[in-house]
């Protein structure tokens, strides 16, 4: 919609077509953006079709009311539209028991589904000791709604999502890297339904505990639930992306509710991942990327040879995006014994993953090349799926993590990832001592 | 979730973050009729979107006479947004038609 304001403020009617069930996701993208009322076309024809059969008849039941958007004239509320009462609740909310909160915080749409911590003062509190910023210092505004991330606001999210104080400076930081720029927030919106991956490098990810080995992205281990949560409730309550509402995704994604991983640096044969991008060792730093979805796979076989031939044989062209290669420590080291590094793999991947001369035909299609959006695309050939641009010059990211197995993972699409340092407050030994014994003890049967 | 009344009470924060007003904006002046007019066709890079202008397009001209069309393709899925170097090209564009109907292929 973004377009059709910027049409309007420039003083020329407009008439935007928008699938029926967009309407909500419409109003509130032209209501953020100072345009509280706007004329929208609602259509039946869905996202990204490419049936005429189905576009024809649709556009023709509605082409109507395309020549009213534009020559009806406008009511007294579309020439001047009036302010609807900011949603600024007060800042204690509610009071009631445990059952009682998470029901009322449901119902406001506030959770992910699952139950909440109740976030009071005094827990609130506690959460507020893992930083040295005040409470009211303000990290970001989050897009679309511009809403405040202050870090109190950061914090009673995390209170509900189950974090330690400890996590405060990963939450502090993921929030930055989540407004580096517009991609994260349109990510969370989007159709594709595309759910960040969080990686932490450095030594934080041993301070609090970042599961790094097996089982790194299962449940289990508080600190890569939780901060992961987190920063999905902050999507919710903070940047105002709610499901269906602004967030359209088709599909949906489990991911959203948490996918934050450490890196295995311990057991990975090349550079930290912080450390490729310029980082130091000794610092921390948390990465998010939006991948669409996660896939295992058995390598051909475990020797390089193997391993390689599995990636290249396995993107298909129907992808968007950046390319994740989730190595386990032993079939990294299997790549680096023969010679391979980050750099020399990357580069194989991307001159070598490429479209078979026969691939279209044989599936009755016609078409040709990657099907990515062509502003993605750098020159290339054909039959080249990963083609960098200026803007995306780095499609294929490599991620070393995981326990000692021969499972491979590809996460597909996204724009490209962003890394921010982790600043750590002065008593944060302290902090982690205080907190580095709170780890999962499992009964042996 | 039960709705058990008995158990500790909590008197909690609020997650909603706060958001300053933004200034807002009324609707552009509506065309008196289509006949005779230019008409902006707007597509952003959503598969489905030059399809519907497709359509779109021939039922305007066989419906109003002497009307008249121009396409503006967006590369990615808003141009005011994420095309800052053609923003001057799309206002120009704009300058030269009367109404836009926009297709954002969602």
């Amino acid at each position: 919609m973004y377009d059709a304001i910027y049409i309007e403020n420039f003083g020329k009617p407009t008439a935007t077509y928008v699938f029926e069930h967009f309407a909500n996701d419409a109003a509130s993208a032209a209501s953020g953006k100072g345009m509280p009322v706007i004329r929208t076309v609602p259509e039946k024809i869905v996202s990204e079709s490419t049936v005429m059969e189905d576009i024809e008849p649709a556009i023709k039941a509605v082409f109507n009311n395309v020549v009213e958007m534009l020559t009806k004239p406008l009511t007294a509320e579309e020439k001047s539209p009036k302010r609807r009462e900011q949603e600024n609740p007060p800042r204690l909310i509610f009071k009631g028991n445990l059952a009682e909160v998470n029901e009322f915080f449901y119902r406001r749409g506030w959770t992910d589904g699952l139950p909440i911590i109740p976030p009071t003062e005094e827990a609130v509190a506690e959460m507020l000791t893992g930083t040295d910023y005040p409470a009211d210092y303000l990290v970001a505004k989050m897009e679309p709604r511009l809403g405040k991330a202050t870090v109190e606001r950061i914090a009673i999210n995390a209170v509900m999502a189950g974090c330690l104080p400890t996590y405060m400076p990963l939450l502090i930081a993921g929030v930055q890297a989540l407004v580096d720029n517009l991609g994260p927030g349109k990510m969370a919106a989007s159709t594709g339904s595309w759910s960040p991956f969080y990686l932490v490098n450095g030594p934080v990810r041993n301070d609090v505990a970042v599961n790094s080995g097996y089982g790194a992205s299962s449940p289990g281990n508080i600190a890569n639930a939780a901060i992961g949560r987190t920063f999905g409730l902050i999507t919710k309550n903070i940047r105002g992306i709610r499901k269906q509402v602004e967030d359209m995704g088709v599909l949906g994604n489990p991911g959203k509710y948490s996918f934050l991983v450490a890196e295995n640096e311990d057991n990975s044969p090349w550079e930290p991942f912080h450390v490729e991008y310029g980082f130091r060792k000794e610092e921390s730093t948390i990465t998010v990327c939006f991948p669409q979805s996660y896939q295992q796979m058995m390598p051909f076989g475990t020797d390089d040879k193997g391993i390689i031939a599995t990636v290249v044989g396995s993107i298909p062209p129907a992808r968007m995006g950046l390319f994740g290669l989730i190595l386990t420590p032993n079939n990294a080291q299997a790549l680096a014994k023969r010679g391979w590094t980050k750099k020399t793999l990357k580069e194989y991947i991307i001159k070598n993953t490429i479209i078979p001369d026969d691939y279209y035909s044989r599936l009755g299609l016609n078409l040709s090349g990657p099907t990515d959006r062509t502003a993605f695309m750098g020159p290339g050939d054909d039959k080249q799926i990963f083609r960098p641009t200026a803007e995306r010059p780095d499609p294929v990211q490599i991620f070393v993590f995981g326990g000692f197995g021969s499972w491979m993972g590809f996460l597909q699409g996204g724009p490209p990832q962003i890394t921010k340092k982790i600043e750590l407050p002065k008593n944060w030994a302290k902090l982690v001592k205080k907190y580095q014994n709170v780890v999962p003890t499992y009964v042996k049967y | 979730m039960s709705s058990t009344k008995s158990g500790a009470f909590y008197e909690v924060l609020s997650p909603w973050a706060e958001a300053d007003p933004i200034p807002l904006h009324g609707l552009a002046p509506r065309l008196d009729k289509l006949d005779g007019k230019k008409i902006g066709l707007l597509q952003n890079s959503k598969r489905a979107a030059p399809r519907l202008l497709d359509v779109t397009e021939r039922l305007l001209k066989e419906k109003f006479p002497g009307i008249q069309t121009s396409r503006f393709r967006g590369k990615l899925f808003s141009v005011s947004a994420e095309e800052p170097e053609r923003i001057q090209e799309f206002e120009d564009w704009l300058k030269g038609v009367d109404a836009v109907i926009a297709a954002v292929g969602d």
